[in-house]
């Protein structure tokens, strides 16, 4: 009899105990799954790059890029294909899981001739878009700290609520709050705020969709509100897991361009 | 005129309506009087110019710049001067108000540099390099980047500058105090120097006004001690600055009472009604006094109404006159000098009251003045007094004709070297402080003022093609030879140094590219390594509209226009393209806005000097009389200019408007004149006594009033400040000029013409 009850009391407390670590799952796990989500082997579309600052003017840029994972190292290649002056012109980056700074390579059909460049900082802005590089994927989790606000939905989607403060006093974003699906860990959201605390940007993701099994993002949009300035980028004809040589990632291939 | 004899029965009334009226003056300015310190608000905003260069300004993100520069002698690569280049720059884009991004210095500028296997966009430095081979390489970068040598690093490596731009908003009081405690914090063993326009107007804003403050009770001083002199009664002393003073006020009280602010230009206003307003009270006790010398036994009542009845009329006719002369300005398209001629007139039409209604009633109370040794002394040499001037001008008409031909002739040769200058910098003394650092900046660097070209083409990536940047370099190139423009910075030079950087750093290749495809390959890898935000300030997002900045050394108007004129050679040939120009930029609407002052006053000095001759025609029913009315006017405004043209005094905002002194007075004098003269001759029928007592009688209180006037405006010239130097020699030069005009030149037409004269009864000459 006592001993029953020990053990009714003792399954009472483990039950309680699971199922209150269930419930706890912490803002770095969250963010250590959004960052760790798989997203195949390789991707390929074409993307069309809309920006439109404070006066409603726009450029607007299509381009063809492929994407392929080696290891824990990701090469990247990017053909222009309008506008027609820059068209052909390709941008090659190789970024490395052991966090040495990436490669990165331009070809310019008028000049005939592949350069390295180098980008001084992963806080610099992507192509003159509203997207730094680290907004596209690259910021590790373990360079914030990580708090779940709340849990609410967007879009009918659970979602948490994390707020990420920056543990470097002098990153751009002095925090930011992200979306997450639960389960999914994909951002539907995300709020930035810069040095200073103040509001900066926005992104909202317009469309997300499964594709072979992995969740791909073909339509977000980033609003600059202190700029009053918009990046619209879009996705279409994508392709996961179907395979891409590894020679597709080389000068010669730059060089080549599209057909 | 019956009405006015009344004033002398209710003075107590008369005395108390003013004084009522005058508190409630005084009760506005109190709770309504504000300064506009906004200098954008002087100017005409709907005007073309302007609309353009505000809609460019937003446009291109074109601010004004504070420049900091840090002098060290050793050289500045060392590392307690590049610690302090960090921390400065940090402090001041953390400053309220300023975006990170307008502050440029070594520590933030990006670095282009090419090399054998590509392209890299770098900082100089973010960590301070402590180590001889590191500050080596530092150099070395700096030399080798002609974006930075020269423009942020002087080329003898001992000065650097951080450049904050920041917008017409962030420049307070707070503000201002910050930046001069930062440049003293961090002074040793580097000297700190602080310059760029906003902190010259901000300078300016502060001190001139000050300057004016310390000066004006001087002024004040030394007009009552004159008039005390010349008067030699204090009660008529008195009564004289009451009717200056009590016109200021209500002048200001309406202004107030209006809701209307106190512009720097208005303070020219107590000026006017200094000059003006003493003349009216010293023609009504000069003709006081020679009526009370002529009737020592007359009562106060009888004198006072004899003066009155003599002196209404040509008080009132000066006052209306010199009033209608002053509206005239409202056709200026700039509101403050609109103001200023309303207000102005204002002020001189209530003197005119003062002068008619205060003296008189006051008078009546405090009783007459009592001119010391007056009646005993004065009696014996009447001839004197008279100074013998109408006999010797008489005698010597030729001569007289002769010389006024000459100081005319001499003067408009002056007026052909007039030249506008609309610099703020201008305003300070050669070895003030502001000035000095100026020089310094601009003998290391390219120039603290800047110009702004902006290129409008009709269609879009209009700026991507080969022939239209290699025209934009042309311009430059052509600009940048100006002895005063030490640099200039556009889409070209981004482009060059890109071709240069892709083309293994060869100086050949520091040109434009011939193909649109590389021009706009280079802007995409710029876009995609270096600061897109960089592009912003020079080209819009079309690729349709960009701008040129042009660095000067000077903000004088001969400088921007010298830089306009190259820019206008260059017209026809992007017209052939199908591009337009245009211009802005502060240093570009400061140069329209004194074109604005000026063509505004010269319209409305024309159209008061037709006006004025009008007038006097109706007045005095006499075409002739008109004519010769004006003569003071022009001999004034002629020697005016001429004179500022002879002593190389530029024309700016304030000095055209002191003209204005040349309706005023020159009217004044003129009218008094006449109508005393046209009295005498009817009184005596004879030429020559006429002469001799309108000499007497009138010559006198207008040598009076240019003495009185004169010696309160010379004491102007101890001020620091140029303007308010040219503001005392100006105001003393045309009281004079008046007043010579008047009794020579004028006196002699007047004679020669006969008016008032009938046939035969004058030909005793």
């Amino acid at each position: 009899m006592k001993k029953a009850k020990v053990l009714i009391i003792s399954l009472m407390l483990m039950a309680m105990v699971l199922g209150f670590a269930q419930a706890q799952i912490t803002g770095a796990q969250v963010m250590e799954n959004v960052y760790n989500r798989p997203t195949g082997p390789d991707i390929q579309s074409t993307l069309t790059m809309t920006l439109t600052n404070s006066r409603g003017s726009t450029r607007v840029r299509e381009i063809k890029q492929f994407i392929k994972q080696f290891g824990a190292d990701e090469k990247k290649i990017m053909f222009f294909v309008a506008p027609s002056d820059v068209k052909n012109t390709s941008f090659m980056s190789w970024s490395y899981g052991d966090g040495q700074s990436d490669d990165m390579w331009i070809y310019l059909p008028a000049l005939k001739k592949t350069k390295r460049i180098s980008s001084s900082s992963k806080s610099d802005y992507f192509m003159g878009s509203d997207f730094t590089y680290d907004d596209l994927g690259g910021r590790h989790p373990s360079a914030d700290t990580h708090t779940i606000l709340r849990e609410e939905s967007v879009n009918g989607e659970e979602c948490y609520v994390v707020e990420s403060v920056s543990k470097d006093s002098d990153y751009l974003y002095s925090k930011t709050i992200s979306w997450v699906v639960k389960g999914e860990w994909f951002g539907m959201k995300k709020e930035f705020y810069d040095e200073d605390g103040d509001f900066l940007k926005s992104l909202t993701i317009n469309e997300h969709k499964q594709i072979n099994g992995y969740w791909v993002i073909p339509e977000m949009e980033m609003y600059n509100e202190q700029k009053d300035h918009t990046t619209l980028m879009q996705l279409k004809d994508i392709k996961i897991g179907e395979g891409i040589k590894d020679s597709q990632f080389t000068e010669r291939m730059m060089e080549r361009g599209i057909r | 005129m019956k009405n006015i004899k009344k004033i002398l029965d209710y003075s107590w009334i008369a005395i108390l309506i003013i004084v009522v009226i005058t508190g409630i003056f005084i009760f506005a300015m109190k709770s309504n009087i504000r300064m506009e310190t906004d200098l954008d608000k002087y100017m005409p905003q709907k005007h073309p110019a302007f609309v353009y260069s505000n809609q460019a300004e937003e446009l291109f993100e074109i601010k004004d710049g504070i420049i900091i520069a840090i002098e060290n002698s050793e050289g500045i690569y060392n590392e307690g001067t590049l610690q302090k280049v960090k921390d400065l720059t940090k402090e001041i884009q953390n400053m309220e108000g300023i975006e990170k991004n307008d502050v440029t210095s070594l520590y933030t500028a990006d670095n282009i540099v090419g090399s054998d296997f590509g392209m890299e966009v770098n900082s100089f430095y973010k960590r301070v390099p402590t180590s001889e081979s590191k500050l080596e390489k530092l150099r070395d970068d700096v030399r080798a980047n002609d974006m930075v040598y020269g423009r942020i690093v002087s080329l003898n490596e001992k000065v650097t500058i951080i450049r904050a731009e920041i917008s017409d908003t962030t420049f307070t009081d707070d503000f201002y105090n910050q930046i001069l405690n930062f440049a003293d914090e961090y002074e040793g063993p580097e000297t700190l120097y602080v310059a760029g326009s906003p902190i010259i107007e901000g300078t300016l804003g502060r001190l001139m006004p000050k300057d004016m403050q310390k000066m004006a009770p001087l002024v004040i001083i030394v007009i009552i001690l004159v008039l005390l002199i010349i008067l030699r009664s204090i009660k008529a002393t008195v009564l004289n600055l009451l009717v200056v003073l009590l016109s200021t006020i209500w002048a200001f009280g309406l202004m107030s009472l209006l809701n209307i602010p106190v512009y720097s230009v208005s303070t020219m206003i107590p000026i006017m009604l200094i000059a003006i307003g003493v003349a009216y009270g010293i023609h009504l006790f000069s003709h006081l006094e020679l009526y009370l010398q002529k009737n020592p036994d007359s009562d106060k009542r009888t004198a006072i109404a004899d003066t009155l009845k003599h002196m209404w009329k040509p008080v009132l006719m000066t006052a209306v006159t010199t009033a209608v002369g002053f509206t005239s300005l409202i056709t200026s398209e700039v509101y403050p000098v609109k103001y200023f001629g309303l207000f102005t007139a204002f002020g001189v039409m209530s003197a005119m009251i003062f002068a008619l209604v205060l003296i008189p009633a006051g008078l009546m109370i405090i009783g007459l003045p009592k001119p010391k040794q007056f009646v005993r002394k004065k009696a014996a040499d009447k001839d004197k007094v008279s100074f013998g001037l109408d006999t010797w001008i008489i005698k010597r008409k030729y001569l007289t004709i002769i010389l006024s031909i000459v100081v005319i002739g001499v003067s408009l040769f002056g007026m052909s070297k007039v030249w506008i200058n609309s610099s703020f910098l201008a305003n300070f003394q050669k070895d003030s402080a502001i000035v000095i650092t100026d020089r310094f900046i601009n003998n290391n660097f390219a120039g603290t003022s800047s110009l702004n070209i902006v290129l409008e083409a009709d269609e879009v990536d209009k700026f991507k093609d080969s022939t239209t940047l290699k025209l934009v370099d042309d311009l430059q190139n052509e600009l940048e030879s100006l002895e005063m423009v030490g640099d200039s910075f556009s889409l070209a030079d981004f482009i060059k140094r890109m071709n240069k950087v892709m083309n293994e750093d060869k100086d050949e290749f520091n040109s434009i590219p011939d193909s649109q495809e590389m021009i706009a390959q280079y802007l995409l890898l710029y876009e995609m390594s270096g600061d897109p935000e960089n592009l912003t300030s020079v080209v819009d997002y079309e690729y349709q509209t960009i701008n040129i900045t042009a660095q000067m050394k000077s903000d004088d108007t001969k400088t921007i226009k010298g830089a306009i004129a190259v820019v206008e050679d260059f017209r026809d040939r992007f017209n052939d393209l199908g591009i337009d120009i245009n211009f802005a930029g502060t240093g570009y609407r400061g140069y329209v806005f004194g074109g604005l002052i000026l063509d505004g006053q010269i319209s409305s000095l024309i159209l008061s000097i037709l006006i004025v001759i009008i007038l006097i025609t109706i007045m005095f029913k006499n075409f002739i009389i008109g004519l010769i009315a004006s003569v003071p006017i022009l001999v004034t405004t002629l020697v005016n200019f001429g004179t500022m043209g002879l002593l190389n005094i530029p024309l700016g905002p304030t000095t055209a408007l002191i003209s204005s002194i040349a309706v005023g007075i020159g009217i004044d004098y003129a009218i008094h004149f006449i109508d005393r003269y046209k009295e005498y001759a009817a009184e005596t029928g004879d030429k020559q006594k006429t002469a001799k007592m309108t000499m007497y009688n009138t010559g006198r209180a207008i040598l009076f009033n240019a003495v009185v006037v004169i010696s309160g405006f010379l004491v102007l010239l101890f001020s620091i400040f140029p303007p308010n130097r040219q503001l005392g020699a100006l105001v003393s030069l045309n009281m004079f000029s008046s007043f010579v005009g008047t009794l020579t030149i004028m006196f002699l037409l007047l004679y020669l013409s006969n008016i008032y004269f009938k046939k035969g009864r004058s030909s005793t000459s």
